[in-house]
């Protein structure tokens, strides 16, 4: 992680936010995950800076997602949730909370996971959000007919120019329909699974965006975009993929963002605890097992 | 809610205003040190060529940039549309009197502004080159013997050639391109996707 001008204060405004996140998912009963920083490299693990040691390669703190996907191929269906760092672009740390969502039926995944963000958020006091989803699968399935363009039409919506599909040799109605695509966002779309999303969630802020994507490999269909009006940023994101045999759907979202944006009203309840002599330690100590909060001054 | 645009100080500052006042924006020039400018519309922000992706990253609407800074810095970013200015090329240079392939550079030093390009295309060509970051008149480099070759834009060749130096190989064409915020392209849809079509249309038929 980068050294922050005061690493304390942003320490104090990560935990706090973390402390509501983590009972979020306690609540909907996602277990936390602790992973290794470092794992031996693979070409499935994204991110992380990479290192020699003893003639071998390893990453440093990757991508949480394809580093669970590289750990658990198998077994039982799990509901994992995380809070750490990751490295991107050599040294640049990012603290991400995340969740990951592995054995469940297709629709029951993508709406548990979708809840599961709309309820962190609100937990955090932001209200201001939305979530724009997009469909890998979609575009596949556009691109049947012209796959030798594959990588440009996938550029193109990566950069969001067009300009990169007129250049191709394709019939003019594919560019149409391919153009149809790249502009939808709405809420009742031609695709029937994300019309199902929609209206099972019920929720205003949630859209479909055909030019949402998500350029990881491990994404096998759905993906989504967490955002807000608020921050220039993308709040976070995920998707669907798959471990081994198990389908899966996970998210993660910049700490860094949604603490910064958090709206959370001050603790109450905390009982302060004043003494000349330490015996104010014993009267905290009960008080503690009472789970109750204290603060010795 | 104004549009937030960045325009970049330098040779792309011109032509941008003068396509944005075809479309029927106008930028007011900004008086003294002023770096920010307000219309009923519009906020504009006058910024370093180098920065303005940065900016646009990190919450600013729109901005126009060169392909060159844009590559260098790599950011999350949309990229709907090239423009038709700003065009030159960025290559690796040399003294006229000590060229050699790039092939033969293996082990060089290289000045350049532009590092994170240099290193991925010397990598890219399996040569392990020293890079050496330069903020400007990157051509006394070579001259003043603390780098064998540079990287830097070519436009028309008069300044190389007024400094002994010559072209090797491209790596780029450089143009400028209309940059778009992430979050912008989805919070103001409609009146970014309806900025880009005019603008595509306006260079269809010639007139930036």
């Amino acid at each position: 992680m980068k050294v922050k001008k005061d690493l304390f204060s942003q320490s104090r405004i990560l935990a706090r936010a973390s402390k509501h996140i983590r009972d979020v998912f306690d609540l909907w009963g996602y277990e936390e995950i602790f992973l290794p920083a470092v794992e031996e490299y693979s070409e499935q693990l994204r991110d992380g800076l990479k290192i020699t040691y003893n003639n071998a390669f390893y990453l440093v703190k990757p991508d949480i997602t394809s580093q669970i996907v590289v750990n658990l191929k198998n077994g039982e269906p799990r509901r994992l949730c995380y809070i750490s760092e990751v490295l991107k672009d050599g040294i640049n740390g990012r603290w991400q909370a995340g969740a990951e969502f592995i054995g469940g039926s297709d629709m029951q995944m993508v709406l548990e996971i979708l809840s599961l963000i709309i309820t962190l958020l609100e937990r955090l006091g932001i209200e201001n959000f939305y979530i724009d989803i997009g469909s890998i699968m979609v575009w596949e399935n556009a691109l049947k007919d012209v796959s030798e363009y594959r990588e440009e039409v996938f550029l193109a919506l990566k950069r969001r120019n067009f300009g990169v599909i007129e250049e191709l040799d394709i019939p003019d109605q594919k560019k149409e329909e391919l153009w149809y695509l790249f502009n939808f966002r709405g809420r009742k779309s031609p695709c029937n699974r994300l019309n199902e999303i929609v209206e099972n969630l019920n929720d205003e802020r949630v859209f479909i965006d055909f030019g949402t994507i998500r350029f990881y490999p491990y994404y096998e269909d759905i993906v989504f975009e967490v955002y807000s009006s608020n921050v220039g940023h993308p709040l976070g994101g995920g998707g669907s993929y798959r471990v081994g045999s198990m389908k899966a759907c996970g998210f993660a979202m910049n700490l860094e963002v949604i603490a910064g944006l958090a709206r959370l009203t001050d603790e109450d309840g905390r009982i302060i605890l004043k003494g000349k002599s330490w015996s104010a330690y014993e009267q905290a100590r009960k008080l503690v097992m009472e789970k109750k909060k204290v603060r010795v001054i | 809610m104004k549009t937030r645009f960045v325009i970049p100080e330098g040779r792309l500052k011109d032509p941008s205003i003068r396509l944005l006042k075809r479309l029927g924006v106008d930028v007011p020039l900004p008086s003294g040190r002023e770096l920010v400018v307000e219309t009923e519309d519009y906020i504009f922000f006058f910024a370093k060529p180098f920065d303005v992706p940065v900016y646009v990253e990190h919450g600013i609407d729109l901005g126009i940039a060169g392909s060159d800074v844009v590559e260098e810095r790599n950011c999350d970013l949309f990229i709907p549309l090239e423009l038709p200015f700003g065009r030159c090329r960025l290559s690796v240079i040399m003294p006229g009197d000590h060229v050699v392939k790039v092939e033969e550079m293996d082990g060089f030093r290289i000045a350049t502004k532009y590092p994170n390009i240099a290193s991925r295309y010397f990598a890219g060509k399996g040569l392990d080159v020293e890079i050496m970051k330069l903020h400007g008149t990157v051509e006394l480099a070579p001259k003043t013997r603390i780098a064998e070759a540079l990287v830097d834009i070519v436009d028309t060749g008069r300044t190389l050639r007024a400094n002994g130096l010559v072209e090797v190989e491209k790596i780029m064409d450089v143009s400028a391109m209309l940059l778009v915020n992430r979050i912008a392209q989805k919070t103001r849809f409609t009146m970014i996707n309806e900025l880009v079509m005019r603008m595509k249309q306006l260079l269809k038929e010639g007139t930036s």
